[in-house]
């Protein structure tokens, strides 16, 4: 693709890759086919003990996998992969029970595990991300869910818990599943499959699965929740729905990991709570912490470590197994935090950060906001916390002059004030219009999309990816993106559009953060203290660059460096004491002695 | 009126045990943000230091009890001392890793020990009847004992230099540590206190439950639910916490089978979280 093609075209041109990098895929996918072919062919002559073991380790890899994306990809920490795994395992075991008599086939049941591991991850995930739980909060949920469901199913050992004609049957948990077999067609099917052809249909099951989360992976959803693991408050302020993005993510690995429980459940003809103890629950973390989060083949390392690990100790010491992945979980967190596979890779150097290849969506090329859609405003606004009445009817429209500054001395409610505006705090009376719609009781990623572009005091990036891939996550949810390559050029970034955001100097973070929002086209732009820890140098071009933006979107500045306010020469709003105590131009605010005893804390000698 | 009776001691029964076996957890977590995942473990190790002492030693029942927070206590110190102290700085979830490795250490040096069906103790005090009906008298000890822990918690919290110290390190580490408060000591004490409360609860509950060394599993699921609705308050929060799902889950329990009580205190704990996803008491002005 030539960006010649299409004049206006340039998201492609910013998201497609270099034909060198196309062939280095291509020769990848290559790899890959072959790898897959020599495992199968090798697969045939392996012993029917050593085939059975790797179907096993098969179906824990593709549960470890689960949790690679979930976690690893993602950045939610989930102790429940191995209960989806199971509940996985006993779908398959129910409806193959009650359909196989009849089918004769267990595809339908395998498809059906996947199926309610994505329905109860779902149903768990709405739950945690719409409640809007923390980390540490939800792992701690994931792991009391899969404990519970551990002892519910353990106690359904009488004759009235049944599902159809599958006995849940307590602890001992259901016996007698029939294996995989695929339904009769064509002369072929219609019998379960033997050990070998088992192992053939595992592999290629999981090469499948493997494939299509590689190719997730290195998607637009793969960008995003890459952001929003590095990130989730840039995300927000971006405009994306953070809990819908995190709730699809855990769907899709509740989806691998119940087709694995599947698969397992199919490898052992049985299922039983077991799945749900304890240390199942730590020995997936375990088969990923050694393998390395965020590398999806490292999940396969992963398991084959550690399973073969732990089968050697129990030539040694049998049944120790607990113990042994309670040795490994302390060693690898306080030896190799990265995991093991990581580690050694960074002593070796091999892998890094790759591009990736996003092809541009066809988009309607969208019109510059009028002049007269870029006004934001409030009325009445009051604000309390406990019996702190932090704001008290604050009224302002911003708009008639593109820009606009808000100053105050410390507690005035100047950030209480600006999380209004954000939407991050809800106010107590009073309303908040943009561009003519009342936006209130609007979450911040709504206002965002709504032409809402917000700046944080500290630099707000994507510091694990490279300033393309932070702009491309920019530009990827609006629906007036710019050319990348042109907004860098803006604020004077173009030439490191490869670098990884982190190696940034502070100044340059400050000024990609101004382009992550300029490429959106806001209409509102809401800066707090902007020239915050930056050299004077630094200070003078970042005043230069909100003049050069002051004709195309309102922007409001809040600050309270004085020089910084002077240099803008724009209308000022004095908020103190929680309302608006002067409004005015820089000099005929500090030529008022009430402004300057309020700045210096002195009872006002002005009537 | 004596249904009444016994359903009320039935429900009170589950709200204390459900304090019996949160309260260490909720104060490592509320003090040090720190995940126990080794938290049903000492519970194990006190229902096991009693039933042992009881057993092999022929102490009385009482002082086992008394005996067990000082090896939970030890054993938790110890831990804190060669493993926890060293990670405060990193990532939550990697004390949360760390801690569910030594779990599972527990867990196998326990069965090693005393195998996966040690024999356990009777139930001391016999019976009270009211009525026609019958209960254990040793309830009582479950419900003195769980609000003596709350109490003596509270107390400890709001009259000493340790409660006041841990409570200031909690809210502001760093200014804590700015103002001399020796953080590293007030942590060790804190997880150790946390660690001894559990066993203590272990202890307590030993006489009315099967004590094996899976112990800790069949309880740490609803501890950690109890400890997550509780929010930051974590002696008061615990409190009402306990008392919701103690009294949902009992009530369901009692009216239908275990299996939904315990079902049922679930689907309620994940229903209050998605409205108070930081629990019952974070909108509560006073922090314990």
């Amino acid at each position: 693709m030539t960006a010649s093609m299409h004049g206006d075209d340039t998201l492609a041109r910013d998201m497609a890759l270099p034909v060198a990098i196309r062939s280095v895929q291509a020769r990848n996918l290559t790899v890959f086919i072959a790898a897959v072919v020599l495992l199968v062919a090798a697969a045939q002559f392996a012993s029917s003990t050593m085939a059975l073991k790797l179907i096993l380790w098969i179906s824990f890899s593709i549960c470890a996998l689960s949790l690679d994306f979930v976690w690893g990809k993602a950045g939610i920490f989930s102790f429940g992969q191995n209960a989806v795994f199971g509940l996985g395992g006993y779908a398959y075991a129910v409806i193959a029970l009650n359909f196989f008599p009849d089918s004769q086939e267990t595809v339908s049941a395998l498809l059906g595990a996947g199926l309610v591991g994505a329905l109860s991850s779902a149903l768990l995930g709405y739950f945690l991300f719409y409640g809007r739980l923390s980390d540490v909060y939800l792992s701690i949920v994931t792991l009391a869910v899969t404990l519970i469901i551990y002892t519910v199913l353990a106690s359904t050992a009488g004759p009235e818990y049944h599902i159809g004609e599958a006995l849940l049957g307590g602890f001992n948990g259901i016996p007698s599943l029939p294996g995989i077999a695929f339904p009769a067609l064509f002369g072929i099917g219609g019998t379960e499959l033997s050990i070998h052809q088992l192992l053939t249909f595992s592999i290629l099951f999981t090469a499948a699965i493997y494939f299509s989360l590689h190719l997730l992976v290195r998607s637009r959803f793969g960008l995003m929740i890459e952001g929003l693991r590095s990130n989730e408050l840039r995300m927000e302020l971006l405009g994306y729905d953070i809990r819908k993005l995190k709730l699809i993510a855990f769907t899709i690995g509740g989806l691998i990991a119940g087709l694995g429980g599947g698969l397992f459940a199919a490898w052992g003809t049985f299922v039983n709570p077991s799945v749900f103890s304890l240390a199942q629950a730590a020995t997936v973390v375990v088969w990923v912490m050694v393998g390395g989060r965020g590398s999806l083949l490292g999940a396969f390392i992963g398991v084959l470590i550690v399973q073969s690990a732990a089968d050697a100790a129990d030539l040694v010491i049998t049944e120790q197994t607990p113990l042994l992945v309670g040795l490994l979980l302390v060693g690898v967190v306080m030896l190799m935090p990265d995991g093991i596979v990581p580690t050694l890779a960074r002593w070796m150097k091999v892998g890094g950060h790759r591009p990736r290849e996003l092809r541009a969506r066809l988009r309607e090329q969208g019109h510059a906001g009028a002049a007269a859609d870029r006004r934001l405003s409030v009325a009445d606004i009051a604000k309390h916390f406990g019996g702190v009445h932090v704001l008290r009817g604050i009224t302002a429209a911003f708009g008639d002059h593109p820009i606009h500054a808000i100053i105050g001395p410390n507690g005035a409610g100047k950030s209480t004030f600006f999380n209004i505006l954000t939407g991050r705090h809800r106010p107590d009376h009073g309303r908040v219009v943009l561009n003519g719609s009342d936006v209130s009781r609007v979450p911040t990623f709504q206002r965002c999309r709504q032409g809402l572009g917000i700046k944080m005091q500290v630099p707000c990036i994507f510091a694990d990816l490279t300033v393309r891939e932070n702009m491309q996550l920019a530009a990827l949810i609006s629906k007036d993106a710019q050319d990348i390559h042109q907004t860098l050029q803006r604020v004077g970034l173009s030439q490191r559009a490869d670098e990884v955001a982190r190696n940034l100097s502070h100044g340059e973070q400050q000024w990609l953060e101004i382009a992550l929002l300029l490429v959106q086209n806001p209409s509102v732009l809401l800066l707090d203290e902007p020239g915050a820890g930056m050299s004077e140098e630094d200070k003078r071009q970042t005043i230069a660059l909100i003049h050069s933006l002051s004709s195309q979107h309102t922007l409001i500045v809040v600050e309270h460096d004085m020089e910084f306010i002077r240099a803008l020469s724009a209308p000022v709003l004095m908020l103190h004491q929680g309302i608006v105590f002067r409004a005015g131009t820089f000099d005929e605010l500090v030529r008022d002695d009430a402004v300057i005893d309020a700045y210096l804390g002195r009872r006002s000698h002005a009537a | 009126m004596d249904a009444f009776v016994v359903i009320a001691v039935s429900v009170v029964t589950a709200i204390a045990t459900l304090i019996l076996i949160s309260a260490g957890l909720a104060v490592i977590f509320g003090l040090m943000r720190v995940v126990n995942m080794a938290h049903g473990e000492f519970l194990m190790v006190g229902a096991l230091t009693t039933t042992s002492l009881v057993l092999k030693l022929h102490v009385p029942w009482w002082l086992a009890m008394m005996a067990a927070p000082f090896v939970g206590g030890a054993i938790g110190g110890l831990m804190e001392i060669l493993l926890i102290s060293r990670i405060y700085q990193r990532h939550l979830v990697d004390t949360l890793l760390i801690t569910f490795g030594i779990s599972l250490i527990m867990f196998q040096l326990a069965v090693d020990i005393f195998g996966t069906t040690p024999p356990g103790i009777e139930t001391p005090l016999g019976a009270l009847t009211v009525g026609s009906y019958a209960f254990p008298a040793y309830t009582l000890v479950l419900l003195v004992s769980a609000v003596v822990m709350l109490l003596g918690l509270y107390l400890l919290f709001t009259r000493t230099k340790y409660g006041l110290l841990a409570r200031a390190t909690a809210q502001n580490p760093a200014m804590a540590l700015a103002l001399g408060v020796p953080a590293k000591r007030i942590n060790f004490i804190t997880f150790t206190l946390g660690c001894a409360l559990a066993s203590f609860g272990g202890a307590v509950l030993a006489p009315m439950i099967s004590v094996s060394p899976s112990l800790g599993q069949a309880f740490v699921g609803q501890a950690f639910m109890t400890v997550v609705i509780a929010g930051p308050a974590f002696i008061t929060g615990t409190l009402l916490s306990a008392i919701l799902l103690g009294g949902v889950s009992n009530g369901l329990s009692q009216g239908l089978t275990t299996l939904w009580g315990l079902t049922g205190l679930f689907a309620m704990a994940i229903i209050i979280l998605r409205f108070r996803p930081l629990g019952v008491s974070s909108s509560w002005k006073r922090g314990l």
